[in-house]
């Protein structure tokens, strides 16, 4: 089971591959070698062949065939002079001289083979290269040479490569199996993480080795996104939790006012006004659905498809024009401070509603008297700060959760749902948010970037 | 008003008719899309309501047939479908106007009217006048009885906005979306603020043209036209 796995495995075949490539680039290296030296080395017995045949024809021509020989007997009494061995046949074709098979061999050059003389493979005849030259009188003039030495040559140059072609191999495949089993182990302990989340341990995460690599660069990207999605989990069963306690209570109020009007109805005005009453409830739980809805939409992240260059500068001018007015109306005074021709690349609906949620945010929680001031900067950072109340440390890491509301702001109604909601769009167009003490007073920050 | 109406669900479709031929308009209602586009194609109606989800067929590709088939009449959109992106789809499909459901009747009423009457797109009107209430868009300025009042540009949009639909009721949210293109529903209520500035500034001592529709809007309209 576990030998086909590392068979399989990625960094096994990578191993394999770089073996079959050492290989043959071995394999080719060796050819290219072989056949250079085969040639240098025929080259060079051709040459001491031609060589001696010449110098054996000088002395022929000097002392005529006796002298030749006697050249040739001396050259084989030390059997050994440069290996060769020599043959003088008649006209007749018969040796009368030297120690080459007796059949004369055709003029020019040519393999012959003869009885063993020893140094070759038992049962082999002797083989020999000659160059055999025709004398003036009718004789044969053969010098031979044992091909012998170059068997053993070619042997030797085969063997060296062939061991190191076996050893390459080897170790390619040793050490590709070592490298796939290390790299195994450790996808196996990221398989491993997984199936343990598969299972339900939420909590589980893959342990880094520390060492920056590319599966630890991998895992923590793997645990990144286990993050994100934990997170996602978890915000998606608070809001169900959420969703069906924060309900609770105006549906509570609206079956009340509808079990009031048909219990006792005094007139039909009162009738009407129950109605009416009924009417608004419903509508304020279906602007909560809607609310929900909306930060869903844009949690789901498919409007960044249809992002466009905004012009900021006049989005805030805009909003600052329409809710001055309803600001001086409260009691409120609501200013901008607005650095010109600023854009971002975004949604420029989305980013009005964040906007306009962080001012009626900042309308909705103070009172009157208070200044709220809206800037933005030229690096398309917008600031929404009022000198209000403000809220407490503790509790701003979770005003932008769903459905969450200060005790102190359970009075002013609201769905609890409009900071969320410019978390949001903020977290949609990767911007930052940060809430400030204003000195009195909350400021909200949202660091778009300037495009 | 004749208004064609495609809609599946009875309780909504009666909901829907009771409420316009109250107001003295006539309905013809269909419940399948293929009966829809049929009755579409062949009458001629002022204004189409149309489902966005209707057994069958996509609501979307009965209006897709029908401006293809070279039907002009106005039609609006009905949907549960809330989401940012339908409401594009719906327009781009050839609806002109998108209403999400639930609703309130009068808001229906208010942009079916709205839809009816739409005055045909013949150039570019430079100036508009309801009475003795003058705006010049060129110039942008507002006169009433030949005096200049200064407006924000605000106010300038939404006088503009009701002149525009002279006459007909407008609806808050009509207004947030033709004025502000605020598709969502602030919880300020700068509607009624920029309506209360603006009736200072061309209504105060004078007759009134700008009036309050209780429960469902406003309406701007020239003194001979009130009855």
């Amino acid at each position: 089971m576990r030998l086909p796995r590392l068979l399989k495995s990625v960094s096994f075949r990578l191993a394999a591959f770089y073996a079959a490539a050492f290989g043959a680039s071995v394999l080719v290296l060796g050819t290219v070698i072989y056949f250079t030296a085969s040639a240098a080395f025929d080259n060079q017995i051709h040459a001491r062949m031609a060589a001696e045949s010449s110098a054996l024809l000088d002395i022929y021509r000097q002392s005529g065939l006796t002298g030749l020989r006697a050249a040739i007997a001396t050259r084989q009494g030390h059997r050994l002079y440069l290996g060769l061995e020599y043959g003088i046949y008649d006209a007749r074709g018969v040796l009368r001289e030297g120690t080459l098979p007796p059949a004369r061999p055709a003029s020019g050059w040519s393999h012959v083979t003869g009885p063993p003389d020893g140094d070759e493979e038992p049962g082999d005849d002797e083989e020999m290269m000659v160059v055999a030259t025709p004398l003036p009188g009718g004789e044969m003039l053969a010098v031979g040479d044992d091909l012998q030495s170059r068997e053993e040559f070619d042997e030797a140059i085969l063997k060296t490569f062939g061991l190191g072609l076996a050893l390459s191999l080897t170790l390619a495949a040793a050490g590709g199996a070592l490298v796939s089993s290390l790299f195994l182990r450790r996808v196996d302990a990221i398989t491993q993480s997984a199936e343990a989340i598969i299972q339900g341990d939420m909590a589980h995460r893959i342990a880094l080795r520390g060492t920056g690599d590319d599966l630890d660069a991998l895992s923590t990207t793997l645990n990144r996104m286990l993050d994100r999605i934990a997170s996602l989990v978890e915000a998606m069963r608070q809001v169900t939790n959420d969703v069906a306690h924060d309900l609770r209570t105006p549906i509570g109020r609206l079956r009340q006012s509808l079990d009031d009007a048909r219990r006792a109805p005094a007139s039909e005005a009162e009738l009407r006004d129950a109605m009416s009453r009924a009417i608004d409830q419903t509508d304020s739980i279906l602007a909560t659905f809607a609310a929900l809805l909306r930060i869903a939409q844009v949690e789901a992240g498919s409007r960044r498809a249809g992002f466009r260059t905004v012009d900021l500068s006049a989005l805030v001018e805009g909003i600052v024009q329409t809710f001055a007015p309803a600001a001086e109306d409260a009691g409120m005074t609501l200013t901008a401070t607005i650095a010109p021709g600023v854009t971002t690349v975004g949604d420029a609906e989305l980013l009005t509603q964040m906007i306009v949620n962080l001012v009626e945010n900042a309308l909705a929680h103070t009172s009157k008297g208070t200044r709220i001031a809206i800037a933005l900067s030229p690096t398309a950072a917008i600031a929404v700060s009022d000198d209000g109340p403000g809220i407490p440390p503790d509790a701003r890491g979770r005003i932008f959760q769903r459905f969450y509301r200060l005790d102190a702001s359970r009075r002013t109604g609201g769905s609890g749902l409009g900071l969320s909601l410019v978390a949001a769009i903020a977290e949609l167009h990767g911007a930052a948010i940060a809430l400030d003490n204003n000195a009195p007073g909350l400021r909200v920050t949202v660091s778009l970037s300037c495009r | 008003m004749r208004i064609l109406l495609i809609e599946d669900d009875a309780e909504t479709a009666a909901y829907i008719a009771r409420g316009f031929r109250e107001h003295g308009h006539a309905v013809d209602h269909r419940t399948e899309a293929c009966d829809g586009l049929a009755a579409g194609g062949a009458e001629n109606f002022d204004v189409m309501i149309v489902d966005r989800m209707l057994p069958g067929m996509d609501g979307l590709s009965v209006v897709k047939t029908l401006r293809g088939g070279g039907v002009k009449t106005p039609i609006l959109f009905l949907t549960t479908m809330t989401g940012i992106d339908d409401r594009v789809e719906g327009l781009n499909a050839g609806g002109d106007d998108y209403l999400a459901k639930p609703f309130d009747f009068f808001e229906l009423l208010a942009r079916a009217n709205a839809l009816a009457r739409r005055p045909p797109l013949t150039g570019h009107v430079l100036e508009l006048r309801v009475g003795d209430l003058e705006l010049n868009l060129l110039k942008r300025e507002v006169r009433r009885g030949g005096q200049p009042i200064d407006l924000q540009q605000k106010e300038f949009q939404l006088l503009e906005f009701l002149m525009r639909h002279a006459g007909h009721v407008v609806t808050r949210t009509m207004l947030l979306e033709g004025v502000w293109n605020y598709h969502f529903d602030p919880k300020t209520n700068i509607v009624e603020t920029h309506i209360s500035r603006l009736r200072s500034k061309i209504d105060k001592g004078r007759v009134e043209l700008l009036h309050t529709i209780r429960g469902s809007g406003y309406c701007l309209r020239a003194p001979a036209a009130a009855s």
